[in-house]
């Protein structure tokens, strides 16, 4: 039985291939409650990614932030997880990308956008994305936000499907406001 | 798990088997049916992600179980096979040849299947529509490129030629107006209008192109228009037949003011061009998709093939078990029964020919059995036998130690088999010395010769008696030896058995018996003459004190009384000493037939209408025998025939060799003998004709049995007597 287990285990750790982006510095700002998180993706639009944009298929970048409890002694304690999905679309007709932005897959924002540029923007810039609520932790809990993006999914030996992983990147530890 | 509890497992699992690949055959039947749709199914469906990774998984457990089902099997075979279980060569070598009949074929079609597809795929993506659609895309995007550029360039011009006018004036917009419907119609242009930030300040439209209204431009374009100072966008107005390419151009001197200009592009070719755009995306997409199609395609190929192969490696495991398991239980019953238990059945129900085996082991096991059973049971009496035959061995041997008689038991080859201990007495031998040696060499000794050749004469025959003298340490022995011959079931002649009888006590007794008789006989014989003499004296000595005159006559017929009477003595005094001085023979060679002839010649037309014959063997011609005794023994045995024969009678001697010895045949078709008298007419002084001395057939036993010869006397057919002579030739 641990024999099988150990396989699946290989089997799915392998279904994630490491990405060339990278995310940058984690900037964490407190506003009353919430946590608001500014990053950029770097190197993300690779000529593979490039091309699926402009093929006009629907191209996302999955990212996920975990909200963990720092422990000296002990691992992190997770508290909070969240996603925010950014998904590009190319009109060649009209030769305009649309951006939806779906925060814990809810549609929060829509954007036409013209030019390349602005597109790879607005995909890896997040500015002040109210991800976490942390009203109500405890005060001297430190926290970290980490935080990993997925570009799609390749496949490996043309069978295996993988799915594009950046590392997590951990923000600098801050405490909530909240309950001294 | 018991052997037949696997069996009855494997029958249901025959069912089981059945009813998976009617399962089997509907997968199938779905996938098939699936392809066939998936013809019809958008690209994005087959290469959606969650679909490629519920596919991979799916593949990932049919690998997992169709490893773990050809492992586990492979592990529990190897483990069977080191623990020499038996039949698990034989099932491991089945199991291996099935699973890689069903293996090979299978990963083999795979392999070719994915590099067909593969090569397809390439072949596909590779070929020359690819650069007709990039060039065809080309041109429709630089025909756009070229009319936003005009329109730049137009509404840069729009911007110079109002740039005087103040825009929220209300005086200055007929001025404002006249100016947009002037550069209107002098560039060519559909559409002219001027927007400060998003608000709408004023345009105009050629309601003759087909523009129903003056569309709004979408905030996006205005605000990148108002941000980099120029913009350009493409749109499709609610009513517009055809696309509108706007460029819009922000003045450089007033923050917020844009001025549009747009043009209509021709429906047909704006429809054209659409199309031409949106195959050249969709082959972009299916460049882009192209390694999840082939995936996705590969992950169904996997996955029918993974789905075969559990199929097969089940079915040939099962195939391998229905076989094995019937043979690994006949190996199983094999060395059972090897081990003694033949009350093993094989428990397999079968309908095939190992049912046939099976049937036919059990029924050998159960003739095996029964034969056991019998064997056991004849063991037992044949136990039993034995122990009754040793005991009657015992018996016998102890009644052959015990018995007078010598007997000895002489195998085939003529060794001494058994000779008990009263022979050994008789023959004053040692066992030692006799048994296990032949009966010839035994006995080959000067003493014992004759023993020899007597038991080899005698059994020649078969079966015989015949009494031999002997001189066992300084005795003279008398032995009757009985012969008998033992025989197998065909008559083949296996040994036989000597049985010597010492008759030396019993001759001497019947020697003493006879003397006491000859005594009798003699007493009598010569009473009867004496009673005469007696009687005539009496009267002599009577007459002499009478004086009486006839004294002399008396005297004269007394002493003639008394010396015939004596005479009768003197005569009866004579034979008897001539019995009693009878000499040993001397054996010397005799024509026994001039002897015989001679003999016949005395007593012919002795006796009117008794006719004597005599027949003699031509070649006896040279007979060692003693002549005179021989001629007195027949001439007694001729004169008895002669006289008991009354005319017309025949009285015959013959004389012939019959066995290796010389047989002598006196017959004669007189009166006979009665039986009674039989047993005492060799005796002497035994007469049956009450006159005589009754000598005479004694003298010829005396006379046979000096020469080593026995003589008997049997009736003759129809009447008669025969006396039979047997003497040793040489």
């Amino acid at each position: 039985m641990r024999a099988k287990l150990a396989l699946l285990g290989f089997f799915l750790f392998a279904s994630q291939a490491v990405a060339d982006a990278r995310i940058s510095p984690i900037k964490i700002e407190l506003d009353g409650g919430r946590v608001l998180a500014s990053f950029t993706l770097r190197d993300a639009f690779s000529p593979r990614f490039s091309e699926r944009v402009d093929s006009g298929l629907p191209t996302s970048i999955l990212y996920r932030f975990v909200l963990d409890r720092d422990r000296k002694r002990w691992w992190d304690q997770q508290l909070r997880e969240g996603t925010l999905e950014v998904v590009a679309m190319y009109d060649a007709v009209a030769r305009a990308y649309t951006v939806h932005y779906k925060l814990d897959d809810k549609l929060i924002e829509s954007r036409t956008i013209r030019d390349r540029k602005s597109l790879e923007e607005a995909m890896t810039r997040v500015e002040q994305l109210p991800i976490f609520s942390v009203a109500g932790l405890p005060r001297e809990w430190r926290l970290l936000i980490k935080v990993e993006a997925e570009l799609g999914s390749r496949t490996i030996l043309s069978l295996i499907p993988v799915t594009i992983n950046t590392d997590w990147k951990d923000s600098p530890k801050f405490r909530a406001p909240g309950i001294p | 798990m018991g052997l037949r509890k696997k069996i009855l497992q494997n029958r249901k699992n025959h069912r089981l088997i059945g009813s998976g690949l009617v399962a089997l055959m509907l997968l199938f039947t779905g996938f098939f049916y699936l392809i066939q749709r998936g013809r019809d199914l958008p690209g994005a469906l087959l290469t959606n992600r969650v679909l490629l990774f519920v596919l991979w998984y799916v593949n990932v457990l049919l690998i997992l179980v169709v490893l773990f089902v050809l492992l586990r099997n492979m592990v529990k075979l190897l483990v069977e096979r080191r623990h020499r279980v038996l039949g698990s060569t034989f099932k491991f070598k089945l199991v291996a040849t099935y699973v890689g009949l069903s293996l090979i074929p299978v990963l083999v079609l795979f392999a070719i299947a994915t590099e067909l597809l593969r090569g397809s795929m390439d072949r596909w993506f590779n070929s020359p529509v690819a650069p007709v659609l990039e060039r065809g895309n080309a041109v429709a995007q630089g025909l756009y490129d070229s009319i936003e550029k005009t329109n730049l360039r137009d509404a840069g011009r729009v911007q110079r030629e109002i740039q005087d006018l103040d825009l929220q004036d209300p005086r200055q917009r007929p001025a404002l107006t006249r100016r947009m419907q002037s550069l209107l119609g002098e560039l060519d242009l559909d559409l002219v209008a001027v927007y400060e930030g998003r608000e709408f300040v004023n345009g105009i439209f050629n309601s003759q192109s087909g523009i129903p209204r003056l569309p709004d431009p979408d905030r996006s374009f205005l605000e990148a228009a108002a941000q980099e100072g120029h913009a350009t966008a493409v749109q499709t107005p609610p009513g517009t037949r055809g696309s509108l390419l706007l460029a819009g151009v922000a003045a450089p001197n007033r923050p917020g003011i844009v001025v549009v200009v747009g043009s209509l592009l021709d429906p047909v070719l704006t429809a054209q061009r659409e199309k031409l755009v949106q195959d050249y995306q969709a082959y972009r997409q299916l460049v882009v998709q192209k390694d999840d199609l082939r995936a996705s395609h590969l992950l169904l190929f996997l996955m029918v093939t993974m789905v075969i192969l559990l199929a097969s490696s089940w079915t040939g495991l099962y195939l391998a078990r229905r076989v094995t398991l019937p043979i690994q239980a006949l190996a199983e019953g094999t060395r059972r029964i090897s081990g003694g238990d033949l009350s093993h059945r094989v428990d397999v129900v079968a309908d095939d020919e190992l049912g046939v085996l099976v049937d036919s082991f059990n029924r050998m096991t159960e003739e095996l059995e029964s034969n056991k059973e019998q064997l056991e049971r004849n063991n037992l009496e044949l136990t039993a036998s034995n122990q009754r035959l040793a005991d009657e061995r015992a018996l016998i041997a102890a009644v052959l130690e015990n018995v007078a008689a010598g007997v000895v038991s002489i195998d085939s080859q003529g060794r001494i088999f058994t000779c008990n201990g009263a022979a050994l007495n008789m023959l004053r031998q040692r066992e030692q010395d006799v048994v296990g040696r032949p009966f010839e060499e035994a006995w080959g000794d000067p003493d014992r010769k004759r023993l020899a050749a007597a038991v080899r004469e005698v059994g020649r025959g078969g079966h015989g008696s015949k009494e031999i003298h002997l001189t066992l340490g300084g005795e003279w022995k008398t032995f009757e030896l009985k012969v008998t011959a033992l025989r197998d079931a065909a008559g083949a002649i296996q040994g036989g058995v000597v049985v010597i009888e010492d008759l030396t006590e019993l001759i001497k007794a019947q020697q003493l018996a006879a003397w006491n008789e000859a005594a009798r006989r003699i007493a009598h014989e010569i009473k009867n003459p004496l009673t005469p003499i007696r009687l005539s004296a009496e009267r002599l000595l009577r007459k002499h004190q009478q004086g009486d005159p006839g004294l002399g006559r008396a005297i004269e017929e007394g002493v003639e009384i008394i010396v015939r009477e004596v005479v009768t003595l003197q005569g009866m005094v004579d034979e008897f000493s001539r019995y009693a001085r009878m000499p040993r023979p001397h054996p010397a060679p005799v024509d026994l037939s001039r002897l015989v002839g001679e003999t016949v010649h005395l007593y012919r037309n002795l006796k009117a209408g008794v006719e004597v014959e005599g027949d003699v063997d031509a070649g006896l011609t040279a007979v060692w025998i003693d002549g005179e005794q021989i001629r007195r023994a027949l001439i007694n045995l001729l004169d008895n025939a002669v006289e008991a024969t009354e005319a017309p009678g025949q009285v015959r001697i013959a004389a012939h060799p019959v066995n290796g010895h010389l047989e002598i045949q006196v017959a004669d078709t007189g009166r006979g003998i009665p039986a009674e008298s039989k047993e005492k007419l060799f005796l002497p002084y035994y007469s049956t004709k009450g006159r005589g001395t009754g000598l005479g057939l004694a003298i010829v036993h005396r006379i046979v049995a000096d020469h080593q010869g026995a003589i008997r006397v049997e009736d003759n057919a129809p009447r008669g007597t025969v006396f039979t002579v047997e003497l040793p030739i040489g």
